[in-house]
C-alpha cells in the first residue's frame, strides 16, 4: 500500500550549518518543511546567575563570552550600564570615548567578516569563507595587540579602558582601513555578484516590516526590512553623535537583503573608525573611580547597537559590591523566534540560509 | 547578459592563484605575538608579598597562595598554586599585582596529556634568573626615560 | 610512439602463438588485461587528480595544501588510503545489506566500463565500437543506479534524501548531454570515436560547436555531482548525501569512482572538441597521446576552477535550468547544425 508520510528530521546539536550548538526538529514533506521546533540551552552556561557572585569588574570578563564574535561591544554595553547606575557618565575621559569607539567599530567589522565567511560556507562557496577570514584575522590581530587576547578582549573597563595603545597600533589599523574597501569589493564580486548565489538567496526568508516589528528584531536585520533605526544614530551613546554615517537600509526583507546591509555596515564602520582616529586626543583612558564599586542602590538599563541588534543589560544594584540582578537582553534570541514561522513552506535548503542570514551567535542566545 | 557575476567570480578566484600565502607554516615559523599577549603565567617569587590582591581580584577563585609570618612579621609566600583549568585568562591578577612580581609570558603551547599537568605551581617550579630584578616592561619606560631627559637637559645647561 | 599498440600486439601474439590458445581465449585474456590496466591508470590519474585538486584548491584561497607528505604533498593520497584501509567496516544495523555492500563497487564498475571505448591515440582503444559515443552515453545512464541504491540501503534519512535528489538531478542532465554530442556526431558524420577524431584534424570542433561545448561543460558537472551541482553530497544540509554511511574503504571506492568519472568525462570533452590526439598548431615534437593527456588535464583544471569559486545551486533552480533552458538551447544548437551542414554541402557542390 502506497502512502507518502512526513518525515521527522533532527537537525541536531551537532551539524554543520547550525551556527552552534543549536538544535531544531523539522517536519518535512519531501524536502518542504511543514513545521520547526526550536530547541535552545545547549550552551547555557548561567551568566546571569553567576553575576550574582561576581563583583562588577570582576563580571566583564564574562561578557565577552556572550557573543563570543562581538567580545568588545558586549563589555562595552556591560560597562556603560555600571556607569549609569554609578552616575560617572560624564566623567569618563575623551581618549576612553574615542578608543572604545574604535575598539568597537573594529570589532563590528570582525563580526560581521563572520558572517560573511559563514553564509558563504552554508552556500558551499568554500572560497569565499576563507577570504573572509584573512581580514577577521587582519582586525583580531589589532585586537591582540590591544588587549592580549583575540577573542575575549577584558578591555573595557569601568570609568575607561584597560590599556593604551601606541602609534604602531594606529599605523597598523590605518594598514588595514585602507585595505578594507578592496576586500569588500572582492566579497561583492565574489559572493554578492554571483548569479548562483543571487538565485540562491533572493527572494528567500522574506520578513516584512511588520514582520520585523511583531518579531522584535533589531540591527541589521531591521534595517534590511526597512525600518530606518540605528541606535547610534537615534540614541546615542558614547561620542557618537560626533561622527558622520550612513544608516544603510533594504527594501524587500529578504536574505539578500540582510547580506547586502551588513556589507554596507562594514564600509560604514571603516569610515566611523577613519574619523576616530583623526580626532583622538591624547590624555588618560581612565576616570577617577574607587577602587572597590559600588553602586548606589537603584536600577539601570543600557543598550547599544550590538553587530547582532540591540544588547542591553538591566542591573539592579542593592548598594553592595555585587550586583543582585543582571539581565541580558540578547538579541540573537529574541530573533531566533521567527524561524518556526517563516521556515514554514521553505524548501530544506533555504530553510538553512534563512537561518543563516540572521546571524546567531549560540553564546547569546542561551548565556 | 547572464553570466557576468560567474566570470567576474572566476577572474577573483584566479587573481589568487599565484598569490603569496597567507598561511605561517607553524612548527617551522613561529606567529609574532604582540607585547601584551596572554599566554601563560610567571611569578617572580622575590618579588612578591604574599598580599593576596591577585587571589582576590580573580573571579573564579583560580589561586590560592600560601604563607607564613617570618621573624619581622611579614608575610613570606610557601606556595602559590594556579587551577589554570578554570583560569578565564583575564588578566585582573596580573593587574592587580602591586609589585609586578605575577606577570604574563608568551607561552602558548600548554597542552599535556593529563588533566592535573595543566594546573600551574608557580611557587615550586620557579626558577631563580637575573630578570627578576628587572622592572616589568610597560610603564616603567616612562620612568627609565626621565633620569636621561634629565641628564641631557643638564647637559644642555 | 606506439609503444603499448606494439606491447598490446606482442601479448596477444604470445598467447596466441607462443601459449598456443585459440584467438577466443587469447582475445579474452587480453581484455581482461586491458581492463587491468584501465583500472591502473584511473588510479594512477587519481593520485594526480586528488593532489591536484586539493593544491588548487588551496592555492585559490591562498593557503598552501598538503605540503608534509613526499615533494609538495603529493604522497597525500596514497597514506590516505592507507589510513582508510585500516578502518573498521561499519554497517548500519538496520540496513538492507546486500544492497549496501555492492553499492559501491556498482559505482566503480561503470566508471571503468566506460574507458573500453576512449582513444587515447590512434589505435590505442580497446574495442573501437562504431557506436561508440553511444556506449558512453549508455553507461553514464547506469551510473544512477549505484548511487540511488548507496542511499535508500543506509537506513538514513539524510542518504535518503541524498539518494532522491541524485536520481532526478542526473537523470535530467543526461539529456542535454547527449544533445550536446549529437552536434559534433552531425559534423562528423559518425559515431565511431576514431573517425571523430580524424575529423578534427584541420579545425577543432569546439569553434563551430562553442554553445554545445558549453552545454556539455555545465551538464557533466552535474553528471559528476561536482561543483556547483554537488546538491546530492550538500554537506552543509545533508551530512555527506548519499555516502553519509559509509566508512573506510567503501567509501574510498566511491571517491575514487567519483574521480574516474571525471577523468572520463574529460576524455570525451578532449576527443569530442578539442582534437582529441591532434597537436594544435601542427607541434608534432609531443607524442598523440601526451598531447590527449596534456588537454584532458587542461579539461580538469577548468572543472576543478568552477568548483572552487561557485556556490551550491538549489533543487529546484537546478531543475530549471536542465529542462528549461540547457534542453531548448541544445535542441536549437542541433537544428541549426543541421542547417548548417545542408547549406555548407549547397555551397560546395
Amino acid at each position: 500500500m502506497l502512502k507518502t508520510q512526513e518525515l521527522t528530521l533532527n537537525m541536531g546539536p551537532q551539524h554543520p550549518s547550525t551556527h552552534g550548538v543549536f538544535r531544531c526538529v523539522l517536519n518535512l514533506d519531501g524536502e518542504y518543511i511543514t513545521k520547526v521546533v526550536n530547541h535552545t540551552g545547549y550552551l547555557h552556561r548561567g551568566l546571569e546567575k553567576l553575576a550574582e557572585a561576581r563583583t562588577y569588574t570582576q563580571f566583564i570578563p564574562y561578557n565577552g563570552r556572550l557573543d563570543y564574535c562581538s567580545g568588545m561591544m558586549n563589555e562595552l554595553a556591560y560597562v556603560m550600564t555600571v556607569e549609569k547606575l554609578m552616575g560617572i557618565t560624564e566623567e569618563i575621559p575623551e581618549r576612553a570615548q574615542y578608543l572604545r569607539v574604535i575598539m568597537a567599530e573594529l570589532q563590528r567589522i570582525a563580526s560581521h567578516t563572520i558572517y560573511v565567511a559563514s553564509f558563504s560556507l552554508d552556500i558551499a562557496g568554500f572560497t569565499g569563507f576563507m577570504y573572509a577570514f584573512r581580514d577577521r584575522d587582519r582586525a583580531l590581530d589589532l585586537i591582540e595587540a590591544a588587549s592580549g587576547q583575540r577573542m575575549m578582549p577584558n578591555y573595557m573597563r569601568i570609568g575607561g579602558v584597560a590599556a593604551d595603545v601606541d602609534e604602531n597600533w594606529f599605523s597598523q589599523l590605518q594598514k588595514l582601513l585602507d585595505d578594507m574597501p578592496a576586500s569588500l569589493d572582492e566579497y561583492d564580486g565574489l559572493i554578492t555578484g554571483n548569479e548562483i548565489f543571487q538565485a540562491r538567496v533572493k527572494n528567500v526568508g522574506i520578513v516584512t516590516r511588520e514582520m520585523a516589528l511583531d518579531f522584535g528584531f533589531s540591527g541589521p536585520n531591521l534595517r534590511a526590512s526597512g525600518v530606518d533605526h540605528d541606535l547610534r544614530r537615534d540614541e546615542p551613546y558614547g561620542i557618537y553623535d560626533r561622527f558622520k554615517f550612513d544608516v544603510p537600509l533594504g527594501e524587500q526583507g529578504d536574505t539578500f537583503d540582510r547580506f547586502v546591509v551588513r556589507i554596507k555596515e562594514m564600509r560604514q564602520s571603516v569610515n566611523i573608525i577613519k574619523q576616530a582616529i583623526k580626532d583622538i586626543p591624547e590624555g588618560p583612558i581612565m576616570a577617577k573611580v574607587p577602587k572597590v564599586i559600588k553602586p548606589p542602590v537603584g536600577e539601570a538599563f543600557h543598550c547599544i547597537e550590538n553587530s547582532k541588534g540591540h544588547l542591553g543589560f538591566y542591573i539592579i544594584s542593592d548598594g553592595s559590591t555585587k550586583p543582585y540582578r543582571t539581565r541580558i537582553y540578547s538579541p540573537c534570541f529574541v530573533s531566533l523566534g521567527f524561524f518556526p514561522i517563516v521556515a514554514k513552506g521553505q524548501h530544506l535548503m533555504d530553510a538553512v540560509v534563512t537561518l543563516a542570514s540572521i546571524d546567531i551567535v549560540l553564546g547569546e542566545v542561551d548565556r | 547578459m547572464f553570466g557576468q557575476g560567474l566570470i567576474k567570480g572566476l577572474g577573483i578566484t584566479f587573481g589568487h592563484l599565484f598569490e603569496k600565502k597567507i598561511t605561517q607554516q607553524y612548527p617551522e615559523e613561529r606567529p609574532v605575538l604582540p607585547e601584551r599577549f596572554k599566554g601563560s603565567f610567571s611569578l617572580r617569587v622575590p618579588k612578591c608579598i604574599a598580599c593576596g590582591l591577585c587571589s582576590n581580584a580573580c573571579p573564579n577563585n583560580v589561586i590560592k597562595i600560601e604563607s607564613e609570618k617570618d621573624e619581622n612579621n611579614k608575610k613570606k609566600l610557601t606556595g602559590y598554586k594556579m587551577m589554570a583549568e578554570r583560569c578565564l585568562y583575564c588578566g585582573f591578577c596580573v593587574e592587580a599585582c602591586p609589585t609586578k612580581a605575577l606577570l604574563w609570558n608568551h607561552n602558548f603551547e600548554r597542552a599535556t596529556f593529563f588533566r592535573e599537568d595543566v594546573n600551574l605551581d608557580l611557587f615550586n617550579s620557579y626558577v631563580p634568573s637575573p630578570e627578576d630584578e628587572k622592572p616589568a616592561k610597560p610603564e616603567k619606560e616612562e620612568e627609565t626615560a626621565k633620569p636621561e631627559k634629565e641628564e641631557e637637559t643638564a647637559q644642555a645647561s | 610512439m606506439d609503444i603499448f599498440i606494439k606491447i598490446a600486439g606482442a601479448l596477444q601474439d604470445w598467447l596466441m602463438n607462443g601459449m598456443g590458445l585459440s584467438v577466443t581465449a587469447s582475445e579474452l585474456i587480453a581484455t581482461a588485461v586491458w581492463a587491468l590496466v584501465a583500472i591502473l591508470f584511473i588510479l594512477v590519474n587519481l593520485i594526480i587528480l586528488v593532489w591536484m585538486e586539493r593544491k588548487l584548491g588551496a592555492f585559490f584561497q591562498m593557503r598552501r595544501g598538503p605540503n608534509r607528505l613526499g615533494p609538495a604533498g603529493f604522497l597525500q593520497f596514497p597514506v590516505d588510503i592507507v589510513k582508510v584501509l585500516g578502518k573498521e567496516d561499519i554497517i548500519p544495523a538496520a540496513a538492507d545489506k546486500p544492497i549496501y555492500k555492492i553499492a559501491s563497487i556498482c559505482a566503480f564498475v561503470t566508471t571503468i566500463c566506460a574507458f573500453a571505448v576512449i582513444p587515447f591515440a590512434k589505435g590505442m582503444v580497446l574495442e573501437d565500437l562504431n557506436i561508440g559515443i553511444f556506449y558512453f552515453i549508455a553507461i553514464g545512464s547506469t551510473a544512477t543506479l549505484s548511487l540511488l541504491m548507496a542511499g535508500i540501503s543506509s537506513n538514513n534519512k539524510y542518504s535518503f534524501i541524498g539518494g532522491m535528489r541524485t536520481v532526478a538531478q542526473m537523470i535530467s542532465y543526461e539529456i542535454p548531454m547527449a544533445f550536446s554530442l549529437l552536434g559534433v556526431v552531425m559534423m562528423a558524420g559518425s559515431l565511431r570515436l576514431t573517425d571523430i577524431v580524424e575529423a578534427q584534424q584541420n579545425m577543432w570542433f569546439v569553434i563551430p560547436q562553442a554553445i554545445a561545448f558549453i552545454i556539455y561543460f555545465v551538464a557533466t558537472i552535474a553528471e559528476t555531482n561536482r561543483g556547483p551541482f554537488d546538491l546530492a553530497e550538500g554537506e552543509q544540509e545533508l551530512v555527506a548525501g548519499y555516502f553519509t554511511e559509509y566508512s573506510g574503504i567503501r567509501w574510498a571506492v566511491f571517491f575514487i569512482a567519483e574521480y574516474g568519472n571525471l577523468v572520463a568525462v574529460a576524455s570525451i570533452a578532449t576527443i569530442m572538441f578539442l582534437g582529441g590526439w591532434n597537436a594544435p598548431f601542427g607541434l608534432t615534437f609531443l607524442p598523440p597521446f601526451l598531447w590527449f593527456m596534456i588537454k584532458v588535464y587542461c579539461m580538469i583544471f577548468m572543472f576543478m576552477w568552477v568548483r572552487w569559486t561557485f556556490p551550491r545551486i538549489r533543487i529546484d533552480h537546478l531543475m530549471h535550468f536542465g529542462w528549461k533552458f540547457l534542453i531548448p538551447v541544445s535542441i536549437a544548437n542541433i537544428m541549426v547544425t543541421g542547417i548548417g551542414i545542408y547549406v555548407y554541402r549547397m555551397i560546395t557542390n
